[in-house]
């Protein structure tokens, strides 16, 4: 089959019926197994899960600054698991939003964004393959995916509302209704984490074996485009992790329904068995989360710097041991858990040294910089500021690994701050300077570059007042996921900063406006787009905006590494992979 | 590739107003008044422990501010020029070497320094003459067991727990007829206090920021190698900081640290109120 789709033209589609008849709506929309229109599927769903799962951080930040304050507008239309007859979120409700923000953001925003989208429409475009592997494979992933987000979400709408025991949901708390007092919620959480793991699943096997079997010729692993290596290692992430939170869900919802006791301490059962299925899959969760995140950046960066990306292999090996340390982290959760003590000691070593890839990468971003010719576009302007903010995040990592130190922030909105530096400043700007740059690829149209970098200012200003601030929060003493900090003595002097951050927040929520203007009008009334807007190398370009279905005309041959730019020797500062290097060019062997 | 230098200037100015902007909160993380900062340490391993933070605080501060002046520095001076072309280069490998042994040195150095901290401040012996409290938690408060006039408190077991005896208190061990409750967490300052945590029901937090001391209490299990040696007297707030249910966001306790005799009047008030309960109790039971 793969033979049949290789050889089709874009331009000729509509013509050749014979072969590749008109597909039905349902076909070519809903149930599409083209890998293209599944990613496209993916982006739109994810951005309404974004919308969603912004509004309940809204709803978080409006509680934390306003506690007992009706919510404007809406408090009354509210259910009354969420807000009180006046209007103002109780305690247990905002227990549900919490855990749903973060729900919601983990399993339908940003792992959705980076693998279901860019996952999707990047590797088979940059290894040169006409579809993934199992093209039915990943219509089904889709569909299960858009299947846990109901699920997930429908928890809304049950009596007692949304579950409210954290996305963490420690056991006990989460496995007995008597103790969460929502247990169709909580139920519905298990059910749709489940759905969610199976889409995971289906979509890894995909990925890893298109990656695996279906590069063009001469796309040797150490050709591929580094958000190709980063999806690739994510996937085997993915494949061995999720399984682990699967069976725990499966558990917890046997707990919560059927009277099993895994993490009761009742019965023989064990608190900290779930602590530790959960960050076994946690850990790695939180590398895959960020993997594809570096890898789209270094391909903005090297593209928009007119630059070879800074020590290629490096990279690669870097991205290949984060993966691997990425499994024996998890216990750096639990230091103060209740776990042996003397565990403690070996999670914190691993953990300082997972940071040095970390550190790795970034200085290969500074090299790569280092001496190019940088064009400040919008995507580039994310990619650069998600290297300082994934900076920030990284070194306030370090306090946590510090066990003693964890002893005073753990739990406190230190560590708030420093996953927002992680997920928000990293991973989500990455996927806004993703969308921005692949944007003219997917939709054949140009998105507006000043009101690119309006978006990008405003985001990044307000970022960073609604989360750095929450640093000192934590140092302060903060305990996350309460409802009502003044309630403590000494949070009392520090609730003027809680407001600070939450209408920080209100604006950074409101600066995705002009984002979500900019997309959709694009997508009709942008510019067209060029086949390669952005003179980039890589094996997407080479083919019209939007590719036509089964990607390139001919199977493209790939003469060199994914990364020559400004070729000594050359006219034209880059060399598309699938070009071989004219005589003069001098090309390093590397 | 001209498009892309027609607004070359607007955006760079642009890109520097935005790192500035990144200054502003990065500034008022300085400051160190109350509203800012840490609360004020209160105990002796916090102190300890605020001497790591101050240090990996200074230590990321500098790199922070090293890396940041370095690639802005890049931003500014490599912007595309006309007819400038960006050098071509892989990479070099010295330079990986170099930025892979040094973080390498750091981290593994820096784990050596906390974790024997970590020793210092959890695994090694209290010092003498340190009280034991009994400290149980439940949705949503905790509640505090201390031992009688022998100083000991008596033989318990998370096996016994239940909603008449929270503290799995062993009936038959004699020591446990003298231990007496507390609904507050009266310690006296400057003695060691080790606590022994149990919970009654889900995973709570102990957690004293001015004694920068977090614990999980978890059920079926006692927690018995936390102590601290409160250095301040004062009135504190012991907070969960574990989610453990709709009750959490003000499940607390009051901690009061006094002097040395202040300590010994409570507790020689609470003992003869225990007693004179159990003495009361006592022909009660015999009838």
């Amino acid at each position: 089959m793969a033979e049949t789709i290789v050889h089709t033209v874009r331009g000729e589609l509509h013509g050749s019926h014979a072969h590749h008849p008109e597909l039905s709506f349902f076909r070519k929309y809903i149930w599409s197994e083209d890998h293209k229109t599944i990613a496209l599927q993916y982006l739109f769903t994810t951005m309404f899960f974004l919308l969603v799962g912004g509004l309940l951080a809204m709803g978080v930040r409006f509680q934390l600054a306003f506690p007992g304050a009706p919510v404007p507008l809406i408090g009354t239309l509210l259910p009354s698991w969420l807000v009180t007859s006046a209007g103002a979120i109780q305690p247990g409700g905002y227990n549900g939003l919490v855990t749903m923000h973060a729900t919601a953001m983990v399993f339908l925003v940003i792992m959705p964004f980076l693998i279901g989208v860019f996952g999707n429409y990047l590797i088979p475009l940059q290894i040169g393959a006409p579809d993934m592997a199992f093209p039915f494979f990943n219509a089904l992933s889709y569909w299960l995916f858009f299947l846990s987000g109901i699920v997930l979400l429908s928890s809304f709408f049950v009596p007692a509302g949304f579950p409210a025991s954290g996305w963490t949901s420690y056991a006990p708390l989460s496995a007995h209704a008597q103790y969460n007092g929502t247990q169709a919620g909580q139920s519905l959480w298990c059910v749709g984490l489940f759905i969610n793991g199976l889409a995971s699943i289906a979509g890894a096997t995909n990925y890893i074996t298109t990656v695996i079997n279906m590069r063009a010729p001469g796309m040797k692993m150490f050709r591929l485009p580094l958000p190709v290596w980063a999806l690739f290692i994510t996937a085997i992430l993915l494949l061995l992790a999720v399984p682990v939170l699967s069976a725990a869900a499966a558990m917890l919802f046997c707990d919560l329904n059927f009277g099993t006791s895994f993490f009761s301490a009742s019965n023989y059962g064990q608190p900290l068995l779930w602590q530790h299925l959960f960050w076994f899959f946690g850990h790695p969760e939180v590398y895959i989360m960020i993997l594809p995140a570096m890898g789209i950046a270094s391909e903005i960066l090297a593209v928009n710097s007119r630059k070879p990306i800074f020590g290629y292999k490096a990279m690669v090996y870097a991205l290949v041991s984060i993966g691997v340390l990425g499994f024996i982290v998890w216990g750096h959760h639990m230091f103060v858990s209740g776990m042996n003590i003397l565990l403690s000691a070996t999670f914190s070593f691993s953990t300082m040294v997972i940071a040095v890839p970390s550190a790795i990468k970034t200085f290969n971003w500074m090299g790569t910089v280092w001496g190019g010719s940088i064009r400040y576009t919008t995507p580039m302007c994310f990619a650069l500021a998600f290297v300082s903010m994934f900076v920030i995040g990284g070194l306030s990592g370090i306090f946590m690994a510090a066990t003693p130190v964890d002893l005073f922030i753990h739990h406190t909105y230190f560590i708030v701050a420093h996953i927002h530096y992680v997920l928000f400043g990293g991973s989500l700007f990455a996927v806004f300077g993703a969308i921005y740059f692949w944007f003219p690829k997917m939709f054949g149209r140009m998105m507006n570059e000043t009101w690119g970098k309006i978006h990008f200012a405003l985001a990044f200003i307000f970022f960073n007042c609604t989360f750095f601030p929450m640093h000192n929060l934590g140092l302060n003493g903060m305990m996350r996921r309460i409802a009502d900090p003044p309630l403590y003595d000494h949070l009392r002097s520090s609730q003027p900063i809680n407001i600070f951050v939450s209408v920080s927040a209100f604006c950074l929520g409101l600066s995705t406006i002009p984002f979500l203007i900019n997309f959709f009008y694009s997508i009709f009334k942008g510019p067209k787009a060029p086949k390669n807007p952005w003179e980039s190398t890589t094996l997407e370009w080479t083919v019209p905006s939007p590719p036509g279905h089964g990607n390139f005309e001919t199977t493209p041959t790939v003469y060199h590494g994914p990364y020559e730019y400004s070729v000594p020797g050359m006219d034209k500062d880059y060399l598309p992979q699938n070009e071989p290097a004219p005589e003069k060019a001098r090309i390093a062997v590397h | 590739m001209t498009q892309f230098l027609s607004r070359k200037s607007g955006s760079i100015a642009l890109l520097v107003i935005v790192f500035v902007a990144c200054g502003v909160p990065a500034y008022a993380a300085q400051r160190t008044s109350g509203l800012w900062w840490m609360p004020d340490v209160a105990s002796k391993g916090g102190e300890q422990i605020d001497q790591l933070t101050y240090f990996i605080y200074y230590l990321t501060g500098a790199v922070f501010v090293l890396t940041q002046v370095v690639y802005i520095y890049f931003l500014i001076k490599y912007r595309a020029k006309r007819g400038v072309r960006a050098t071509y280069s892989h990479g070099d490998n010295r330079l990986e070497l170099v930025w892979t042994a040094i973080p390498t040195a750091i981290f593994i150095g820096l784990w050596g320094y906390s974790n024997h901290m970590w020793w210092d401040v959890i695994h090694k012996e209290p010092p003498p003459g340190t009280m034991e409290v009994a400290v149980n938690a439940y949705q949503f408060g905790f509640s505090f067991q201390y031992p009688g006039a022998s100083g000991k408190l008596g033989r318990s077991d998370v096996k016994l727990l239940s909603p008449e005896n929270v503290f799995g208190n062993d009936r038959t061990d004699p020591l446990t007829k003298e231990d007496f409750q507390s609904g507050v967490l009266e310690l006296p300052v400057n003695r060691g206090v080790r606590i022994l945590l149990t919970s009654r029901d889900v995973i709570h937090g102990f957690y004293i920021p001015q004694f920068r001391i977090y614990q999980d209490a978890v059920p079926g299990r006692t927690i018995d190698w936390v102590w601290f040696v409160p250095t301040k007297v004062g009135s504190y707030d012991l907070a969960c900081s574990q989610l453990c249910g709709s009750g959490h966001y003000n499940m607390k306790a009051q901690i009061q640290v006094v002097s040395e005799e202040e300590f010994d009047n409570w507790y020689k008030q609470k003992l003869a109120a225990a007693g004179n309960a159990s003495a009361a109790n006592a022909p009660a039971q015999s009838k």
